[in-house]
This record gives C-alpha cells, structure tokens and sequence, in this order.
C-alpha cells in the first residue's frame, strides 16, 4: 500500500513520461524537416526547466521562496564556459561545476539559512545582485559583454558521441540529463528526508519536538538545489555558445519563480512543463508584439487566480485517481 | 479542341515566362532590437531610420529589381534573447542579413550565431572598440563610429583648440566608465596632452565637492568626465555652484550630455564639448533632405543612431549590387573597402576589421543647443586595424 504523497510523485513520473515521449516526437518531427530553430528553441526550455526545478525543490517542498537562484544558474554557465574555452570536455565541465556548485551552495546556505520567510527571499535577492554586479564589473570575465567564443564540443558517451552543434542529438542528451535530475530529486524528495522537508514547510517550529534538527534538512536542500540549478547552467554555453551577465540577472531568477508558480509548486513536473510553455509562448507572442511582457503578466496573474495549484496541480489528481484504481482491476 | 488546347498551354507558358520575369522574391533583412525595456528609446531609432531607408529603396525599384522586406523581432537589450531571436530569424525566417542589435554584448553573440549560420550582420549602434578590434568576426560589420573614433576625434580638436592642455579626468567607477576614461587619456596624451590626475566616482552619486579639492590642486584647463544620465546633472550644477566652470573647459563622452538631460543641467552645460559620429545640424544637401523626410514619416528628429541604420540600408544596397548575389561570400568581398553615401557623408568599410571610416564632428553646447565646432577627417580619428583573424 502507497501512501498519498508516494502516489502522486509516481503521477509526476507519468506525466514525465508523457513529456518524454512527446519531446522524441518532437525531436523526430525535427529530424524529419531538418528544423535547427525549434530543437533549440526546446533545448532552451529544458535548461530553463531545469533552474525552474531548483525553485521548486526549494519552493514547493522546503517552503523557501528563492529570488536568487539565477545566481547558481549563472556560476555554472560561466564555470563550463571557461572550462570548455581552455579544455573542450564536457565532462571536464560538468565535473567542475558540480563540485563548485555545492561548495558555492554550502557557503551560500549558511548564510541564507540564518532568516527565514522574506529575508530569506531579500537575502538571496541580493546575493546573486551581488555576483551579477562583479561579473559585470571583471574585464577578465567578459565584464557588461560577456564571453563569446565558447567551442562547440563532442560529448563522448562511452558508445557513442554528441556533437553540441547537432540540434537533434544535443536536444536528447538535454532531455536525458534533465530527466536524470529530475529523478535523482525526486528520489531523494521521495525519501524520509524528502518528508522532513514537506513537514518543514507545513510547521517549522513542530520539527524540534519530534526530535529533528531544522538547519541541516534546509541547508542539504539549499545544496541539492544550488547543484541542480549549476548544472543546468553548465548545459547553456554549449548550446548558445556564449555567457552573459544577464544570465545573474532578476530576470532570469524571476522568470524561474513565474514558471514553478504557472507550472505547479510542489509537483517537480511541473517545473519541466511550465518551462516548455513559457518559453514557446514568449517566443510566439514576441514575433506579434512588442508588448509580449504584457501577455506574459496576464497569463501569470491568470494561473495564479484561474489554476492556484499551477498547470500540473490541476492535471496530477487525475493521475493520482487513475494510479489509486489499478490495484482493484 | 487541339487549338484550344495549345491556346492553354500557350496562355500557361507566357504565365510562367512571365512569373520567371518577376523572379523577384523579396531580399529579407532581420532586425533584431531592443523594442522595449531600458533601451526602447534607441530601438526605435534604429526601426524608423531602417523603414526610411527600406522605403526609399523600394520606391525606387529596389535592391537588384527585388523589393526589401524587413522583419522586427524584440531582443529586450539582453544577448540571450538575442541570439534565440537571430536564430529564428537565421533558420525559419531564411533572412539574408541581419541588423539591429544595440548592446555590445548582444551584438557579439550575435555576431558568433550569424559566424555559425554563415550569414552576414552589422551593427548600427554599439560603441564597445572590441566588435571590430580583439573580438572581431569576419561576419560582423559596423557602420557607425566606435568609442575609439569618438575620443580620437575629441582629442585631435583639444590639440588644436587647446596644445599642451592640462587635463583632469573623472569617470564614474564602473568598468565601462574606467575604459572610456583610459582610451581618452591615451588618444590625448598621444596628441600632446598633459595629464594632472583623475578620479572615480561611484555610479549614482550623489555628492561630487569631495572631489573637488583633487580637481583644484591639479591646476587643469580642461577636465573629462564620462559620467551619464542624471550623474552629469549633479556633477555639473555642483562644478558651477563651486565656481569651478570659470576658466575650464569640459569635455566628455558622447553620452555625458544628451538632448534627455541638456534640459535639467541648463546653464551649467554650457561650453561642453565632444565628439560624434552623427549630428541633426550637419550642414550638407544630403543631410538636410535626410532630416526633412525623417521629420516628415516620424514626427521626431532623427539622431545618430537613425541615421546610421538609415545608411546601413544604403550600404547593404551597395554590396548587393556590386556582388549581383546575395551570397554571404560574394557580399563580404563586396562589403571590403565599399565607399557609399550616407547624410553625414561619405563612409568607407575597413576591409581589414570591418569598421567604417567617417568624418567625425566635434560639437559644444552653445546657448543650449548643440552646434558643431569642428570637423575631423575620418583617417585621423579612426585609428589602427588591430583585428588578426581574417
């Protein structure tokens, strides 16, 4: 017997499921007519979902709104620049963002974990304003230009290798590893620990009295979500090519929170889909009007009142009761 | 029946001889710019100086017998929406050139996107020195005059104005306000300049007397400044309040006194002195047909960054034409060392790092208007080709 909570992340993992399996489509529709723009255009969302899927471990399990997680997004895209502009691996890359990252995430979450509802936002608001100022100040990091120039690489996979230049293939090995982050968070969300942090939202001031520490379950979901945002972060250069501040910026940060609030807080899928949506919408409704801001806000402000539980909040419980009457059959 | 027949078939070929003569699908140009945001101001000069030119161009027959079709897209002055806007433009729009971006840090990752695509764009307003020197592309090209030709020209009109001058800096202290102050100092002391000291001012500040006693001791006939926006407002009405306007000359950065802020600094503008690519007053026939039929379709006065997406067109015209193709090959060749007519004159594309040579205007404020002052010719303020990758 399943408990709620087990059940609806296994209706995540179906929702997933169909995620994936429309992006092969996708991905085969796009092999099919040679398209470039649109693959990327996906690969771009789901480095986005990706960022998206940090807010939500954060916001939707821990119970902590963070303005800033641009801030990690922005040290992993210029972490795996610089790495790939002197040693083009990938795993070079990867290796070295993913160990930078939860140094980074460690100091970071000692120092945001010491406040806790507002400051907690103001605090790591103002630290990635912090990192995108001296980014934006540092001639050798590019300085207000960023840097341009980073290598296409071949991402060797043992079997086989991924040319980042290819839109086809580098889109799958995206889709693949977002996947694996997400199930990796999952899994771990999924755990005695993932209930820790559910109860940590509900009550904080209770978690004392049935004998846990608060301060290290925060601090260890501050890190995973530091990782999570980094390595997304590290996919951006290889696709773009280039880093730039903007990527620190309160617009990268802000859209994350927009796109967990639209997709659903506390479903993890939907950080993926609300990602693929805003991305595509902003994209479309940009080419028709300069006021696109504008759509994009109403379309928020209707989430928000029209679906309070986001895109995926709505859809899961449908799931979840398909799950509940297998057994029976 | 047969006779019909062939008056069919006769009718379906002179049909499509005649489509074959008409060959003509228009020559797509991608205009990827800030259309809103902090930057919505220059982006709109950059869509009526390019619809101007496009008009003109079409009216007259177009480029080659094809008509011009320009397509907007918004990059919101941030690369990363930049690039995903050129791509689309690039893959699915099938444009043969693109134009418009306005921060440096766009129009280089543009400039690396277009390298990738192998297509061509030019930039009609970033001043960063780096697009055509250190990071130069062979894709990229620029038709506007950079920081550089801004400050050589200011420094060539001081040596004359003012030989030997003793000269004061004070920039705001943000990496951007350290280069234009160090690439200055470097033009005028090349010219025979002196300089006595400088000094950084935080951005935004609020306060400038703490740095006046360094100005006074250092004795200068003349300080620049490249501060911006409302920094110039405050920085100016303090140097008047303290008197210290009397005997020196300012000069400055191209954007240290704009039309947007001239009004609130009043009195204390006065005198001020820079250098410029483009200027409304420029008194010549094409410039002042230019500023009429700008007038006239947009109801606002064009400034510099209109007029050179004005002459982008011109110069793209010009390209085309002398290559007979759209190629991005044949067009780069054409574009090497192009001379074409533009409201402020003749420019001419440096084959070499793909930056254009103009004459550049020294211009004062003067009763609260600009007015120019002097003229520099554009080899002596373009400086050295010091682009080494194509």
């Amino acid at each position: 017997m399943v408990d709620a909570l087990t059940r609806s992340m296994r209706a995540s993992h179906v929702l997933v499921a169909i995620l994936v399996a429309a992006s092969l489509a996708v991905a085969a529709f796009g092999v099919a007519t040679n398209d470039t723009f649109y693959l990327r255009l996906a690969t771009e969302a789901l480095i986005f979902a990706g960022l998206a899927l940090s807010v939500d471990i954060l916001l939707g399990y821990t119970g902590l709104l963070s303005l800033g997680q641009a801030l990690y997004f922005g040290l992993g895209a210029y972490l795996s620049a610089l790495v790939l502009m002197v040693i083009p691996s990938f795993w070079a890359a990867f290796a070295a963002t993913a160990v930078v990252a939860a140094l980074a995430g460690l100091i970071g979450g000692f120092i945001v974990n010491r406040v806790r509802g507002v400051y907690f936002a103001l605090i790591t608001f103002g630290m990635a304003q912090v990192a995108a100022k001296i980014v934006y100040n540092t001639r050798a990091l590019g300085a207000s230009d960023g840097l341009i120039g980073v290598p296409v690489i071949n991402i060797n996979l043992g079997i086989a290798s991924v040319s980042s230049a290819s839109p086809a293939g580098f889109f799958l090995f995206v889709l693949a590893l977002i996947v694996i982050l997400y199930a990796l968070s999952a899994y771990l969300l999924d755990t005695p620990f993932g209930r820790l942090l559910i109860a940590l939202r509900a009550n904080e001031a209770r978690i004392p009295f049935l004998g846990y520490r608060t301060m290290t379950p925060r601090l260890v979901a501050y890190v995973l979500a530091a990782m999570v945002a980094a390595l997304s972060g590290a996919l951006y250069p290889m696709l773009r090519g280039f880093v730039s501040p903007e990527l620190f910026f309160f617009a990268t940060s802000g859209n994350a929170v927009i796109t967990v609030v639209t997709g659903g807080a506390g479903t993890l899928v939907g950080a993926l889909y609300g990602s693929v949506l805003l991305t595509v919408l902003k994209s479309v409704i940009g080419s028709y009007t300069e006021h696109h801001l504008i759509v994009i806000g109403l379309l928020f402000m209707g989430a928000v009142i029209f679906l309070p539980k986001g895109l995926m909040g709505s859809v899961r419980p449908l799931i979840e009761r398909m799950l509940a009457r297998e057994p029976k059959q | 029946m047969t006779q019909k027949r062939t008056a069919i078939l006769a009718a379906l070929l002179s049909a499509t001889a005649l489509s074959g003569a008409y060959a003509a699908d228009p020559i797509k140009i991608g205009v990827v710019t800030p259309l809103s945001g902090t930057y919505a101001g220059i982006g709109q000069q950059v869509k009526w100086g390019l619809e101007l030119a496009t008009k003109e161009v079409n009216a007259a027959g177009g480029i080659m017998g094809r008509q011009v079709e320009l397509t907007f897209e918004d990059e919101e002055a941030n690369p990363s929406v930049a690039v995903q806007k050129a791509d689309k433009l690039f893959q699915v729009g099938k444009v043969d050139f693109l134009t418009g971006t306005v921060n440096s840090g766009s129009t280089l990752a543009v400039g690396q996107v277009a390298e990738r695509a192998g297509k061509l764009i030019a930039t009609t307003v970033s001043f960063a020195d780096s697009i055509t020197a250190d990071k130069c592309s062979p894709n990229v090209f620029r038709v506007n005059a950079r920081a550089g030709q801004q400050s050589s020209a200011l420094a060539v009109w001081l040596s004359k104005e003012k030989p030997k001058a003793q000269v004061f800096y004070l920039g705001p202290d943000y990496e951007m306000g350290r280069s234009t102050v160090a690439a200055f100092k470097s033009s005028a002391e090349k010219v025979g300049a002196n300089s006595t000291g400088e000094v950084f001012a935080p951005l935004d500040s609020k306060d400038y007397t703490q740095y006046f006693g360094q100005l006074r001791a250092a004795k200068p006939q003349v300080l620049y400044t490249s501060v911006a926006g409302n920094d110039t407002v405050r920085l100016f009405t303090q140097l008047q309040e303290f008197g210290l306007l009397n005997n020196l000359t300012v000069v400055g950065a191209s954007g240290t006194v704009t039309a947007q802020n001239l009004g609130a600094i009043g009195k204390a503008a006065e005198g001020f002195v820079t250098g410029v690519g483009y200027s409304a007053e420029i008194d010549t026939p094409e410039n002042k047909k230019f500023v009429a039929a700008f007038k006239a379709a947009n109801k606002s006065d064009p400034d510099l960054y209109g007029a050179d997406s004005y002459g982008l067109i011109y110069a793209y015209k010009a390209a085309v034409e002398k290559a007979k193709a759209t190629d991005t090959d044949k067009v780069r060749a054409a574009f090497k060392d192009l001379k074409w007519m533009t409201p402020q004159g003749e420019k001419t594309l440096r084959g070499g790092d793909h930056q254009a040579v103009q004459t550049m205007y020294v211009v004062k404020v003067t009763g609260g208007k600009f007015t120019i002052v002097g003229q520099v010719k554009g080899e002596d303020a373009i400086g050295p080709d010091t682009c080494t990758r194509f």
